[in-house]
């Protein structure tokens, strides 16, 4: 009979766990995480087998056990006077929180991104791991059960830090165009454009930058790694937008950048008119991404184990590497050039050849 | 209908996506700023699948005028000095037609697709080997292309109709000019004989097939 009681008590315990993992808005908690969210479970099921109970206080606790955020109450003996108040209302608790639901509504995502900020805070002390995700959550005033939420974890972390760099960095690049269009600034040339924009992006890791080996290495894991390539795709993408690319656009009215900025840089072939190259100037889009992502790989590695005051060593770096890629786009417009006057010899060789011979008369 | 059960089923799928950051870019706006005029051809995308499917109507359109662009430069690279009249006005409609495109996927951030260096020299290969056969085989290939072009636009026009022809208005006018005038090419080449090049259903045939091979690849790629 006992045992009877004990199993259905575990039974109902479980369940109500189960509950609380399912909703994770419950009030703050004693314990500070799930697995420790089962300790307590059992610590109380001792309990309550130790205590000694009538039949109809234990029927009041099993009772009370379904509702969800009595579970991490005190294991004290005012527990039963609680439970027996809890027995007499047992689902105001429930409402109420559905109430409050209503109230200040906001959408699961949102909720998620306000703990993940919360939780950046806690990264330098914790790494990027639960337990950052956990404090956030607590700093928000919410349970750290609701870690459960994030089923990826420290990945949710980094993805969402990622995501929050890129969205500053367009804002600051946004803003810089809207000031250049008000004429309030000097448009800068592409090279040192891109320098900026990449040394604004990676400053934003400075706080974060003893634990950002560990969050590079949580990006490379293979359920991590399509999102990340989005992430640094859409970077890519934003930086080379604010820069003036058009490069599919050969031939249009649209970009008032004056020649000397966007030409010679990375668009050997600009200067030809569509009909005889149009090809080079669509791959430009390719490959002006593929060496600004490159470029912004190989700085990021050079930061991590960069020690100079002020990473001067990294930025030095940039530097060099951005003027790497000008200097290869100069000599492919050099060897086009050259190739194209070559063939022009040719050419003309070949018209004095025929000349010579008489094969060009008509006859 | 169909449009609320395709939200409520992308609501479902990212209710059980795995990955936050997943939903985030699911779900995320569309960048501010798409473009640096005021104005657009396009209205600005509601959401992520909206982009991918402008994305997908724009990638294929441009590259679909590259090579159309690429054929008729093959064409006149070998028969460029003989009969030019029609095939000159009909590849500087072509110029045009591939300059407006250029813009609309500058202006709204469209990724071009990977394969255009292909189009680049299958467009001329193909222009002028056609164009070796003779006029008539220029004029077969030009048929050829223009038809299945033609009716490219035609799928595309119906199923932004569907969806919704006041969104999309100026778009729509864009693509109905622009096949307008693909048929037309197409009626010139009937004009100047192509029919009587030999093994013209073989040729036009094959043609048509790479077409579609290559629209469905580029919308893709």
């Amino acid at each position: 009979m006992a045992a009877l009681l004990r199993g259905l008590r575990a039974g109902r315990a479980l369940r109500g766990l189960g509950s609380v993992v399912a909703a994770p808005t419950a009030t703050s908690p004693h314990c500070s995480n799930l697995r420790a969210g089962f300790h307590c479970a059992a610590a109380r099921l001792q309990d309550d087998s130790k205590s000694d109970k009538t039949f109809t206080s234990s029927s009041s606790s099993t009772a009370s056990s379904t509702t969800y955020h009595e579970h991490y109450q005190a294991q004290s003996p005012e527990q039963d006077t609680e439970t027996a108040e809890e027995a007499s209302r047992p689902n105001t608790s429930y409402q109420d929180q559905s109430g409050e639901q209503g109230e200040e509504y906001e959408t699961e995502e949102q909720l998620q991104a306000r703990i993940l900020t919360a939780a950046l805070a806690f990264v330098p002390q914790h790494g990027w791991s639960m337990e950052a995700i956990a404090s956030g959550a607590e700093t928000v005033g919410l349970s750290s059960a609701s870690t459960g939420m994030f089923y990826n974890g420290s990945g949710d972390l980094v993805l969402h830090f990622i995501a929050q760099c890129n969205s500053q960095l367009t804002e600051i690049l946004a803003e810089q165009h809207n000031q250049i269009q008000l004429g309030q600034a000097e448009p800068k040339k592409t090279a040192e454009f891109l320098r900026d924009a990449v040394e604004t992006r990676l400053r934003m890791y400075i706080p974060y930058i003893e634990t950002w080996p560990q969050a590079m290495s949580i990006l490379l894991l293979p359920h991590n790694i399509s999102d990340s390539l989005k992430h640094l795709s859409t970077l890519v993408d934003d930086i080379w937008y604010y820069a003036g690319d058009r490069s599919t656009d050969v031939s249009g009215p649209s970009h008032p950048r004056s020649p000397s900025s966007i030409h010679t840089f990375l668009s050997p072939f600009h200067h030809h008119p569509s009909n005889i190259r149009p090809a080079s100037a669509q791959l430009n889009w390719y490959t002006k991404r593929a060496a600004l992502t490159g470029i912004f790989n190989t700085t990021e590695l050079v930061m991590v184990q960069d020690s100079s005051p002020d990473f001067q060593d990294t930025w030095n770096f940039l530097d060099n590497r951005i003027q790497d890629v000008v200097n290869m786009a100069g000599t492919a417009k050099q060897v086009q050039s050259t190739g194209e006057a070559v063939v022009q010899g040719l050419m003309g060789a070949a018209v004095t050849l025929r000349n010579l011979t008489g094969m060009n008369q008509r006859r | 209908m169909q449009r609320t059960a395709h939200i409520s089923l992308n609501h479902w799928s990212r209710f059980f996506s795995t990955s936050i950051s997943r939903k985030c870019l699911k779900s995320k706006a569309v960048p501010i700023q798409l473009n640096s005029r005021g104005y657009s051809v396009l209205p600005t995308p509601r959401d992520e699948e909206e982009k991918a499917m402008l994305d997908r109507i724009l990638r294929v359109d441009h590259a679909g005028e590259y090579g159309a662009n690429r054929i008729y430069a093959g064409q006149m690279a070998v028969l460029g000095r003989s009969r030019t009249g029609p095939l000159i006005q009909m590849w500087d409609q072509e110029k045009k037609h591939l300059a407006k495109f250029n813009e609309i996927l500058a202006e709204n951030r469209v990724r071009p697709t990977a394969l255009l260096p292909l189009w680049n020299i299958a467009g001329f290969l193909l222009g002028a080997s056609t164009a070796m056969l003779g006029k008539e085989g220029a004029m077969a290939c030009t048929v050829a292309v223009e038809e299945s072009i033609s009716e490219h636009y035609n799928s595309q026009i119906r199923s932004l109709m569907e969806k919704d022809p006041d969104r999309y208005t100026e778009l729509l006018n864009i693509i109905k000019e622009f096949r307008d005038e693909e048929l037309e090419h197409h009626d010139t080449g009937l004009e100047h004989d192509a029919e009587s090049v030999p093994g013209y259903w073989l040729l036009k045939n094959a043609i048509q097939l790479g077409c579609k091979a290559a629209i469905y690849v580029s919308e893709r790629v």
